[in-house]
């Protein structure tokens, strides 16, 4: 392995100012599994890793509690936490089973959550190093290679897909993500802070190489029904093939607002606001749950290897809505 | 085509270490007296808690912790088996939660409390998950041991009585590729193993006992290669191509050779050494030029810290110029096809001719015109990867002229001899150390490159070297089972005989012929007319050779699928196809010592209750749909040459004997048989193994023949023993006794096999795309059982690899740039304990005369027709066939489309 400087900051501001200066040979670390594994394969030129397990503010950092109009959850909360925090479990299951589906155990106990949905591409070739875009070259070579697992939705000139499950999640709840940077801190929406490759080739977000996602703001929303679905080529240890974050606001019997989020179709969680506007003020039957099915897959262009997921996305989306309505 | 930038290939490049030849040529840094020592990385000193003592360290900032706790505070028993967090050999506990501790870097647990698979016990007392593991048969080859104990111990620790579910899911994380997964659950659950045998135990023969060694892998006290250290060592790594084919023009080692702590640097230039192991019909050299897959070795360094050595490599400059290649074993034999070996790229016979290798009998034109049912049609499988859980690795140390070499292989003694032949040296002056293994499933047979390559490395810098490959090495660099295409054309009259069975078949070899490259599994079936036709090709794919089983998995699920339809067509119970058709004889003419084929199919269609189960195919009907399957197979038991020698001395029993214990119960087993021969008790016999200089030649373990080789080798010993004792008139006193054997049995005129039949339920989410295994039945013959609770273990690990082998697992190239894709556990999706089912055991024990007490083997029968009896399940349940591996979702969704 190359040599690592580990920087331990003890300040959030700290941490902003020594990725300033180290610019991209900076990495922050939360649980850091990912990263070195990225490091060891050289997928990342960072030696500066900016740990931030040591902050003074960590106490605040890595704990799930509740505030006005909701719970916050900052950012190096593990997966295990957030899929096993009271706070979390009852009222906002999606997010909670979506925490609790990543990798493995071990992965979970370090794995925070924001590094989770800053996570980078999981596409084989981004992964065996090919010279595509994602790694400055000039070409995506799952858009005709092996593409079975790429997006069908929102692809080009780049076709990965999100690797990440709780960002489908906490799209889906409605949260928004605070982020800290070196002229201080902005909050934004979870729906805007991924990046379509064709707005911005290099990254999957807009967090700037000088920003740290430091906290979630997940609000209340009453009569919530929520679960989270996830398709995986083994039972353990795979990123979603397709997978659905499904939130739905209840009165009584009738959706009030619903948030449908996809994982592992596009290049960013992918939020079919038709299907949402589709729910909202109405029961949820066999026939509406199949008509949002078919409206979820809506636009797909699949490649030449993923077809079946444009299947499996409408089978899902259409069975976990007509499953999460019928609980009692 | 060039599509791969150079800076990718150094990029992907895995490090290795390789080394080769002519010393008096190369003088190293060293010698020359450059600066030997590397400029300091980054350092700081951290403190932690290691097992309850705290330890204050100085590291570096890059060490992972790992790294740590195996190189710097000789805490081994925690494994590296990825380097990725994908398998979970290296899990520790970090302040009491598991962590891949290959995952984590050591400054990162400063403060922190880390727990070892050392800390589990308490002195000598064993944690009681460590007993566990023991009486329940946890460990097979044992590498990942700590770190299933590690998660279970977790598990129980957050809560003593967890259900099945929630200890699968706690050590979802932690892959076996042993396969092991329901004796660990069991173990966790307190749930003593059932252990039923057919035949009446001998005094310990039929007895099941625990490993003899499992103490050693429960602790992690057992010594794998890369445990081992020796003073002064060096680490090598190995610089592979990046390209499939291509020639290089111009290496420079110039920069790597300068580097400070670099001793050796070796590329075809100073090497030419072949590495003619295995059935190498092409001279295949240590550092090949051109260089034929991704992967092949181009250069290797040997450094004195593992960081200088990736250094090096990345270093080292290449220029290639690319060729064009072929990938797909059919079309590399086609006219356009670049020549990938000189001569062509049907590889030739042993007898040198390029002609493809035919089996004969009858006539085909006379037994399709008989037929009024024919089936034609063609199966695809694919290149995977053995996968074991330890990646190869080598330690060499030179003294004088004599070599010693630390090698997890499945053969001490013909590691041995290749070395011997390859380094142009007298085999006496080899020695072949291996203690403890982490599986092989046949790539650990023979000496591999990097044995040789640590040993050249190690003769050239003068000092002890040791290589290890990555995991992505040992995937694209060793090699993985062949790639088949079987076109089939098999015809039956009405009353369902079969009269014509043709196969037409290629096999994929990569660029080497390491093994043989048949397709198996036609001689399951009696049939007057049969041909079978099989090119092993030269591709520019990564090698394939030996991976359990070799050439019967992927070529009885093709002819068991186009039985299957045969019998469908006809309107026939697939059972009663099987037993109408089943050979009686081998090839139809060579009579079986014992058979029990037949009864393992009726026995087993019993247990599973298949009469009233199997239904013909309707067509998928509802969103989960479920359908049986069955499938049979045979492996042949042969006999032959192997040596024991048995020493007694007051009163106690050792037994030498060159094997290794691949995870297969070996030592215990041959420990039982020599109990047996000598009518003595279990306790009073110590094994010596896993070393030439302490121990006479063994079969390999490979073909699944050690127990009937070297078992028998060691009745053999004991009878000589006993005439000993008996010279005395029984009273030996304080007399040493020695006896030796070298056996070669041989059966003249018959065929020597043991039988499966399986039987499986599946269903399939026809929505989603999922297979999942609901029952899964095993019958096997193996002879007589020696250990009915290791043998157990292993059937039921061969049937889990095998449902991983219908399911996941492919080595994936990408078609544009011959670059495999998803090389590793994560991207091979190896079966994990969540998607691994509770498989059901039965053993059906003939009387066999031949072998040791009538024992055949367990290793390899297990995975041969997994496979196929999923594939026919499918197709009970849908209506649907899938012609190529895996049965992934995907090919799942567009067969049902």
């Amino acid at each position: 392995m190359r040599r690592l400087t580990n920087i331990k900051p003890a300040s959030l501001v700290e941490s902003v100012e020594r990725l300033e200066a180290d610019g991209t040979r900076a990495a922050v670390v939360g649980g850091g599994t990912d990263l070195l594994g990225m490091i060891k394969d050289n997928l990342t030129p960072a030696e500066v890793l900016v740990n931030l397990k040591g902050l003074r503010e960590r106490g605040s950092l890595d704990l799930v509690e509740t505030e006005a109009g909701g719970i916050r959850v900052g950012g190096l909360v593990t997966l295990t936490q957030l899929s096993t925090h009271p706070l979390v479990t009852t009222p906002y299951r999606v997010l909670a089973e979506a925490a609790g589906s990543v990798a493995t155990p071990q992965i979970r106990n370090v794995g925070t959550v924001a590094g989770n949905i800053c996570q980078r591409p999981w596409c084989w070739y981004f992964r065996q190093n090919f010279p595509c875009y994602k790694h400055g070259g000039d070409r995506c070579f799952s858009r005709v290679g092996e593409n079975e697992f790429n997006a069908i939705f929102g692809g080009g000139p780049s076709y990965i897909v999100h690797p990440s499950d709780t960002a489908p999640a906490l799209i889906a709840l409605g949260a928004n993500f605070r982020i800290v940077g070196p002229t201080g801190e902005r909050v934004v929406p979870a729906s805007d802070f991924f990046t379509l490759p064709r707005v911005d080739i290099s990254r999957e977000n807009i967090l700037e190489p000088n920003e740290v996602l430091a906290d979630i703001h997940v609000p209340l929303a009453s009569g919530l029904r929520s679960t989270y679905a996830k398709v995986l080529d083994r039972e353990a240890w795979t990123h979603a093939v397709v997978s659905v974050a499904l939130a739905l606001e209840m009165d009584g019997d009738v959706v009030r607002r619903a948030g449908v989020v996809l994982g592992g179709v596009a290049p960013i969680p992918w939020q079919p606001e038709a299907v949402e506007e589709l729910l909202a003020g109405k029961r949820v039957t066999e026939s509406l749950a199949a008509e949002a099915g078919r409206l979820a897959v809506d636009g797909a262009r699949p490649l030449s290897k993923n077809g079946y997921k444009v299947t499996l996305t409408e089978n899902l989306v259409r069975n976990t809505l007509q499953s999460l309505a019928s609980e009692p | 085509m060039d599509s791969v930038s150079r800076r990718a290939f150094l990029k992907s490049s895995v490090a290795v270490t390789a080394a080769t030849a002519l010393p008096q040529t190369r003088v190293s840094a060293a010698a020359q007296g450059r600066d030997s020592t590397p400029a300091p990385a980054p350092q700081t000193t951290i403190t932690l808690t290691v097992n309850g003592k705290r330890r204050t360290v100085e590291v570096e900032e890059r060490w992972t912790l790992v790294e740590l706790l195996r190189d710097h505070l000789q805490l081994t028993g925690t494994k590296i088996g990825c380097d990725r967090g994908e398998c979970g050999a290296c899990t520790v506990h970090l302040d009491g939660m598991p962590v891949y501790s290959c995952s984590q870097l050591a400054v990162w647990a400063d403060g922190q409390e880390v727990t070892t698979v050392e800390g589990l016990a308490d002195g000598d007392q064993l944690d009681p998950l460590q007993q566990a593991f023991i009486d329940g048969d946890g460990p097979q080859c044992g590498f990942c041991t700590s770190g299933q104990l590690m998660s279970a111990k977790a598990i129980v620790m957050a809560n003593p009585d967890p259900t099945e579910d929630e200890v699968r899911q706690g050590m979802t994380g932690n892959i076996c590729r042993c396969s092991n997964y329901n004796r660990y659950v069991a173990a966790v659950m307190s749930r003593p193993p059932e252990r039923a045998n057919r035949l009446d135990p001998l005094d310990t023969v039929g007895m099941s006992y625990p490993r003899v060694d499992a103490r050693e892998r429960v602790t992690g006290q057992a010594q794998y290669t890369g445990d081992v250290t020796v003073p002064e060592m060096l680490y090598a790594r190995v610089l592979r191509s990046p390209h499939p084919h291509a020639r290089i023009t111009r290496i420079d080692t110039t920069r790597a050779r300068e580097m400070p702590g670099v001793h050796a640097v070796l590329t075809r230039e100073q090497c030419d050494i072949t590495w003619s192991s295995g059935d190498s019909r092409n001279p295949r050299y240590l550092f090949n030029n051109p260089v034929r897959f991704v992967g092949d070795p181009v250069a290797a360094v040997a450094a004195v810290d593992r960081h200088t050595a990736e250094a090096a490599i990345e270093a080292i400059d290449v220029d290639y110029q690319a060729l064009d290649f072929v990938l797909d074993q059919e079309e590399a034999l086609s006219s356009g096809a670049v020549e990938i070996q000189p001569g062509g790229n049907l590889s030739p016979r042993r007898d040198g001719e390029r002609l493809p290798e035919i089996y004969q009998r009858g006539d085909l034109d006379v037994g399709f015109a008989a037929s009024d049912v024919v089936v034609e049609e063609t199966y695809v499988s694919k290149h995977h990867n053995n996968a074991q859980m330890e990646p190869r690795s080598a330690l060499a140390q030179w003294t004088g002229d004599e070599l010693t070499l630390w090698s997890p292989t499945q053969g001490i003694s013909n590691t041995r001899s290749d070395m011997a032949r390859d380094l142009d040296m007298p085999p006496e002056r080899v020695r072949v150390i291996c203690q403890y293994m982490g599986g092989g499933f046949g790539n650990k047979n023979q000496s591999q490159d990097s044995d040789l390559i640590a040993a050249v490395l190690a003769r050239e810098a003068r000092q002890p070297v040791k290589l290890e490959l990555t995991r992505k090495e040992d995937f694209l660099g060793v090699h993985g089972r062949w790639p088949t295409t079987q076109h089939y054309k098999i015809g039956a009259s009405r009353d369902g005989t079969l009269q014509a069975v043709q196969l037409h078949g290629y096999s994929g070899m990569g660029p080497h012929r390491k093994s043989g490259g048949g397709i198996a599994g036609i001689e399951l079936f009696r049939c007057p007319n049969v041909r079978r036709e099989v090119s092993p090709v030269y591709t520019n794919m990564s090698v394939s050779a030996n991976f359990r089983g070799p050439a019967y998995p992927q070529g009885v699920w093709g002819i068991e699928s186009v039985m299957d339809q045969l019998a469908h067509e006809l309107v026939i119970d697939p059972l009663d196809f099987h037993l109408h058709n089943l050979t009686r004889e081998y090839n139809d003419e060579t009579p079986y010592t014992s058979w029990a084929l037949r009864e393992c199919i009726t026995e087993g269609a019993d247990r599973f209750d298949w009469s009233n189960r199997w239904r013909q195919p309707s067509g998928r009907t509802g969103r989960v749909t479920r359908g049986v399957g069955m499938a049979i197979g045979m492996f042949a038991a042969r006999l032959g040459r192997s040596s024991a020698v048995l020493r007694l001395e007051q009163g106690h029993l050792w037994l030498h004997i060159g094997v290794t214990d691949i995870g297969t119960a070996t030592k215990t087993a041959m420990a039982q048989i020599a109990a047996e021969a000598m009518k003595m008790d279990f306790a009073d016999v110590t094994v010596v193994w896993g070393d030439t200089d302490r121990c006479p030649y063994s079969v390999g373990e490979s073909g699944s023949r050690t127990t009937t080789h070297t078992g028998y080798a060691i009745v053999k010993a004991a009878e000589d023993l006993k005439r000993q004792i008996a010279s005395h008139n029984g009273s030996v006193g304080d007399q040493p006794l020695i006896a030796q054997a070298t056996p070669e049995p041989t059966i003249e005129g018959m065929a020597r096999y043991a039988s499966a039949a399986h039987f499986v339920e599946i269903e399939v989410d026809t929505e989603l795309g999922r297979i999942g295994v609901v029952q899964y039945l095993a019958m096997h013959e193996s002879g007589r059982i020696i250990n009915p609770l290791t043998a157990e273990s292993q059937i039921k690990g061969g049937v889990t690899m095998g449902i991983g082998m219908a399911l996941h697992e492919e080595l994936v190239y990408d078609r544009a740039t011959g670059v495999p894709v998803n090389p590793g556990y994560y991207g091979a999706k190896v079966m994990t304990h969540l998607d691994a089912p509770e498989i059901e055991v039965h053993f059906i024990e003939p009387v066999d005369t031949f072998g040791p007490y009538g024992a055949k083997n367990v290793g390899e029968p297990p995975i041969i027709p997994v496979v196929a009896a999923i594939g026919n399940a499918f197709f009970n349940a849908t209506g649907r066939r899938i012609k190529e591996l895996p049965m992934t979702r995907t090919r799942v969704m567009e067969a049902l489309a």
